[in-house]
């Protein structure tokens, strides 16, 4: 009896595996920008190490599993990028991933809606990004933009959460180039 | 009316004003530079830099206001008593010190821009950059910064002796001629 039960549950669950394709994200033409005001201008700054799975089946994409390093935060301006790591901001030596796992995808066309938990520095949300898939040169690019609450994630503790001189909205463009993996 | 306007013996009220306002922005500018960048950073250099940069623009603006009402006012001949080498070191001093704070305002602004740290002017107006964000350049717009800041800081030393030196040592009445009215006439 309990064979059969697993038989029944391999036979369930392997055709839908067995036809998800998956990518891991290539470092090449790959990019992940944050956006936030500064004293009433914008400030834009990378992330420089990042990696994601990224699975379809069928056209759709079923599942996404990212995570960033914050201690490859890179404005351009060493001083700022060591306050970062700080306890303040990233605090990259307690927290040193970001992660996000897909939880539910809608997929329309190139178009997916992808709801899942974003966890930074210990503080995890559910989000929702809209991710867009065209095809470049041979390859598949993934692209999308969401944005974030610095606060709900304590990016900016202490004097840095006046958000007159440190804007609560960071925007996050992200783009990536798949490359078949496993 | 004329009293607002140059006249042979002194500066009228307009020039006098812009002169006045101007200095005394740039000896709160001077300190309050020197100060945020020494900060490590924390929110308070993030504010008071942003002030620096938005007091420069400022500057920048009323030293051309300056050259254009120079240009349209033109300002009281120096006395004749004056030796002629005096007249041209005087000549030089003053087009340096309408050049100087123009062009470490440019460093400045050129600096920013490099490091992608664009400026809001007091929170109100969004100032464009000069150039796109390049932070291989960053570091030689601050330098540029600050040795024309160093060579504005001179300037003013050399002024501020000349001033004197027209006012104590050779009393010609030459400083007197950028104050208001009948302060510190000669007896």
């Amino acid at each position: 009896m309990m064979r059969w039960i697993l038989l029944l549950l391999v036979c369930a669950t392997a055709p839908a595996s067995a036809a998800e394709d998956c990518f891991t994200s290539d470092t090449a033409g790959s990019g992940v920008t944050f956006r936030v005001m500064q004293a009433g201008a914008p400030y834009t700054g990378n992330f420089r190490r990042f990696s994601g799975v990224v699975c379809f089946s069928q056209g759709r994409l079923t599942r996404i599993d990212a995570s960033l390093d914050p201690a490859s935060v890179d404005t351009g301006l060493p001083e700022l990028d060591a306050a970062l790591k700080e306890s303040d901001f990233f605090d990259v030596r307690k927290f040193p991933r970001v992660t996000f796992v897909s939880t539910a995808v809608q997929s329309q066309g190139a178009a997916h809606t992808t709801r899942g938990t974003l966890e930074i520095k210990g503080n995890r949300r559910e989000v929702e990004i809209v991710l867009h898939t065209r095809p470049a040169g041979g390859k598949t690019a993934i692209s999308g933009s969401f944005t974030l609450d610095r606060l709900q994630y304590n990016i900016g503790t202490g004097d840095w959460s006046n958000t007159k001189w440190l804007g609560a909205e960071v925007k996050l463009d992200i783009s990536a180039i798949l490359t078949r993996g496993k | 009316m004329s009293r607002f306007l140059n006249s042979e013996e002194s500066y009228g009220i307009i020039a006098q004003v812009l002169h006045w306002g101007v200095a005394a922005l740039i000896f709160v500018q001077l300190p309050l530079g020197l100060y945020a960048a020494n900060l490590p950073v924390s929110l308070a250099r993030l504010r008071w830099l942003s002030y620096h940069k938005s007091l420069g623009l400022t500057i920048l603006v009323l030293v051309l206001l300056r050259l254009v009402w120079r240009w349209i006012d033109a300002p009281p001949p120096l006395p004749g008593t004056l030796a002629r080498r005096e007249r041209c070191a005087a000549r030089a001093m003053h087009r340096a010190l309408y050049l100087v704070p123009v062009l470490a305002t440019l460093a400045g602004w050129l600096y920013a821009s490099a490091a992608g740290l664009s400026v809001n002017w007091f929170g109100v107006l969004l100032i464009p950059d000069l150039i796109a964000k390049n932070t291989e350049l960053a570091p030689l717009f601050k330098v540029l910064h600050h040795v024309l800041v160093g060579l504005l800081a001179l300037l003013l030393i050399g002024h501020i002796g000349a001033a004197a030196r027209h006012a104590l040592v050779l009393r010609d009445n030459v400083m007197q001629r950028i104050l208001p009215a009948g302060w510190l006439e000669k007896k």
